[in-house]
């Protein structure tokens, strides 16, 4: 059940597959950062744009949403949290709480926010492979010698590795526990014991194994790279993204 | 007129843990052959196999592939000596099929076109050509033990070694599999196939060796040696009994 992970590369031939991962990183960045200040109506804008760059890098939403669900329900309690702790003018008053309408003004918003930059990760990472999201780490920690570039970059491109690994075992040890009646046992440390040892141990197994594949082909850290290309497309599209964040920041 | 291109002298090793693995270990394996490993569970296929691309280091003997010792330059060695191990799952790095591949020569810091050439030699060989750009954990059982020699042939192995190559694949995965390694032995590789399961590739092997608790116990041709397996805990080849011949799995 590998497929069951929003966050991960998907083949494909659009803009953002063709860009600069130093480049889209760089606009990750930027466009958060000017969205965390952004009024309803620069969100608007931001998300017109991501709506048409989702169009264009053809994601699955309807998958992508599902695998999102929870996500979903943790966004519905930020709003529905910040509804009920906002004071100002009362809208709807139940007992003791109070719905505001600057509660809802500012959830809204919030939840928002969230969205947009919920989004712009999983396309960042939806059209870059960890291969390339390694050799951008390396070059942007050239310029920091006491930090070794090579061996930060090998860890996490080794963490993306393993988070669908770690994911599926997590998913296969509750199932061959359910399949044996866990959920009669009311006592959630017991479960949550009984679910975690047998999970760890399992992970460490296939890291042991995964570690010698890669042994037995050969693993160093030093190895041909990812050429990482700046064209003029990029340049292009970072006077776009410059643009987009002046008139969020303005609005 | 063949040359050794394996000798392993007087090898032992013993684990951390004080279980003796393999105890005194002599055989020499001719280039081009196809030598099949057979012996019991924990009869010391696995750490055998292991040692000759250094894997693990011997405690006592040598192992030297065409005259040079392997633990003097692991790195050649293992570009020698492909290993296709039992769980194609954990040997899979990469997040494309294509990626996958690459990993091998990309250590071997090749330049890109070199590399590129490579992995589609080797997806051709495997016939796994169309699924380039595919995500491996979504492959068949049968395509990801292909995609596992793809990932070997890749760094051009003069010999390849199969650890239980059969296990959890149906009878057309047997087949085809089957056909592969016979494909690349014609190619002029020397394989390896270390296995329990003697009837799937007697037929076409050139050597047999019968390990027990450790050590070599039978090592000769396989029509003389067929007989008398089943005193060393292998089942002999049903079709090997009185009256019949020996048929390939292939036809
Ligand atoms: N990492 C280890 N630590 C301790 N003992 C080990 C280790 N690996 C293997 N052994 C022991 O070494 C012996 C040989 O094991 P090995 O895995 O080589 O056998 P095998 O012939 O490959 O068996 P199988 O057919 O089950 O794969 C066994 O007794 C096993 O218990
Ligand atoms: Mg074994």
């Amino acid at each position: 059940m590998a497929e069951l992970t929003a966050f991960r590369f998907r083949t494909g031939a659009s803009l953002l597959h063709k860009l600069d991962v130093r480049f889209k990183l760089g606009f990750l960045v930027l466009i958060s950062l000017a969205g965390l200040k952004a009024a309803p109506l620069a969100l608007c804008v931001i998300t017109f744009v991501l709506i048409a760059v989702i169009i264009d890098t053809r994601l699955p939403i309807k998958v992508i949403l599902k695998e999102l669900r929870y996500f979903l329900i943790l966004l519905l309690f930020v709003f529905i949290a910040r509804i009920l702790t906002t004071p100002g003018s009362t809208l709807i008053q139940i007992m003791a709480v109070s719905v505001t309408r600057e509660g809802i003004y500012d959830g809204s918003l919030v939840c928002w926010r969230l969205v947009i930059i919920i989004t712009l990760g999983l396309l960042f990472v939806s059209t870059t492979r960890t291969s390339e999201i390694k050799a951008a780490v390396e070059w942007l920690l050239i310029p920091f010698p006491f930090f070794q570039g090579k061996r930060v970059a090998t860890m996490m491109s080794l963490v993306m590795r393993f988070m669908p690994l770690i994911l599926d075992q997590a998913k296969e040890t509750a199932d061959a526990q359910r399949a044996r009646c866990v959920e009669n046992r009311k006592n959630p440390l017991y479960r949550l014991r009984k679910f975690a040892i047998p999970v760890i141990r399992r992970i460490f197994e296939s890291a042991d194994k995964l570690a010698v594949a890669m042994e037995a082909r050969c693993y160093s850290e030093n190895r041909t790279d990812p050429w990482l290309s700046s064209g003029l497309k990029d340049w292009v599209a970072l006077f776009v993204v410059i643009c987009l964040c002046a008139m969020i920041i303005l609005i | 007129m063949h040359m050794n291109i394996i000798e392993i002298e007087n090898l032992s090793h013993r684990f951390p843990d004080g279980t003796l693995g393999i105890d005194g270990i002599n055989l020499t394996i001719q280039e081009g052959t196809f030598v099949v490993i057979s012996g019991q569970n924990g009869s010391g296929k696995t750490t055998l196999l292991r040692h000759l691309n250094g894997l693990l280091l011997p405690d006592r003997g040598t192992v030297r592939l065409s005259g040079v010792s392997v633990s003097k330059d692991l790195v050649k060695a293992r570009q020698i000596v492909g290993m296709v191990f039992q769980d194609s799952d954990s040997q899979i790095i990469g997040e494309t099929v294509y990626d996958d591949v690459a990993f091998g020569p990309e250590n071997l810091c090749l330049d890109r076109s070199e590399i590129k050439r490579r992995v589609y030699d080797a997806l051709k060989a495997v016939g796994l050509t169309g699924l380039a750009e595919q995500r491996p954990h979504l492959l068949s059982g049968g395509e990801k033990r292909r995609l596992a020699i793809a990932g070997v042939l890749s760094m051009k192995p003069r010999v390849i070694v199969f650890d239980e190559p059969f296990s959890n694949l149906d009878y057309p995965g047997i087949r085809q599999l089957l056909e592969q390694v016979l494909s690349l032995h014609k190619a002029g590789r020397t394989i390896v196939v270390a296995t329990h399961e003697l009837e799937k590739v007697i037929t076409h092997a050139d050597h047999l060796v019968i390990m027990k608790d450790g050590t070599v116990v039978r090592d000769g041709l396989p029509d003389e040696m067929v007989k008398g397996v089943e005193a060393f805990g292998v089942r002999e080849p049903y079709n090997s009994r009185p009256g019949m011949e020996i048929r390939s799995w292939l036809n």
